[in-house]
């Protein structure tokens, strides 16, 4: 209960610094705060995906029904999280670039990425037989998974983008915020990457009564 | 103006992460609930 407290003071915090502190950028004022919530929800999409690979992995290693829940519902959220990036990010493209949607790479990216794991969950509800289901999605999500460091590292940064590629960190390699942008910033990703362990293990405790047919 | 619209987008944010965190909260006590029956 102490961690759910924490977490709900640092998220409210969080919005309230995030509309009220930092000065909003001159070329695009107030909206520039949308990146406090658009990139954090992004660095979760990619966690996300990270631990179903790492979960899929353990799988066909084990084979244990909680390691494919695991990567199922991990898989689930790291879809939420990439679609409310997208959303936030094309309401930011419509402020800083005039349109919603500009085959910008990371755009390009992260539509690809909704696209490959909405399959997952297309395969998964395609496969009969438990066994079978959890073999084949586990083996997807592997291979899933090995898109994803260069859909949202490599081609951003390779083909030119539209998005800024000093926003966080320069070309040297040095971190570019400072003062309270750092901090607001530093307690979004905190309190978002939080919010994603309570709903992944929240939702695992669910899966866990699921499976044992606990019925109210 | 700006001000105002601005107060009102976060305003509209914290309600939502209310919600949010509401629903979690009664979710979780619930999957208690059900978990100390078992």
């Amino acid at each position: 209960m102490i961690l759910k407290a924490l977490l709900f003071i640092v998220m409210t915090w969080t919005i309230i610094a995030a509309f009220v502190f930092p000065a909003p950028q001159q070329a695009i004022g107030d909206a520039s705060r949308i990146f406090y919530f658009h990139i954090p929800q992004a660095w979760v999409a990619v966690l996300a995906y990270v631990v179903s690979m790492a979960a899929s992995i353990r799988y066909l290693r084990k084979r244990q029904p909680v390691d494919d829940d695991r990567a199922r519902v991990s898989a689930a959220l790291g879809l939420l999280f990439s679609v409310l990036a997208t959303v936030t990010g094309s309401v930011f493209a419509k402020v800083t670039w005039q349109s919603f949607w500009n085959w910008d790479p990371r755009q390009t990216s992260i539509l690809i990425l909704l696209l490959i794991y909405g399959a997952y969950f297309a395969l998964r509800s395609a496969v009969s037989g438990y066994q079978r289901r959890a073999r084949l999605a586990a083996v997807y999500a592997v291979f899933a998974f090995l898109a994803v460091p260069f859909l949202v590292f490599v081609i951003p940064r390779v083909l030119p983008s539209l998005h800024p590629s000093d926003s966080i960190i320069d070309s040297s390699g040095r971190f570019t915020m400072s003062g309270m942008t750092a901090m607001v910033f530093g307690c979004s990703l905190a309190a978002f990457t939080g919010l994603f362990v309570w709903m992944y293990t929240l939702r695992l405790r669910i899966c866990g009564l699921e499976r044992t047919g606990f019925e109210e | 103006m700006a001000m105002t619209s601005n107060y009102t987008v976060l305003a509209v944010t914290l309600i939502i992460w209310v919600g949010i965190f509401v629903y979690l909260v009664m979710l979780d006590r619930k999957t208690k609930k059900l978990e100390e029956k078992k």
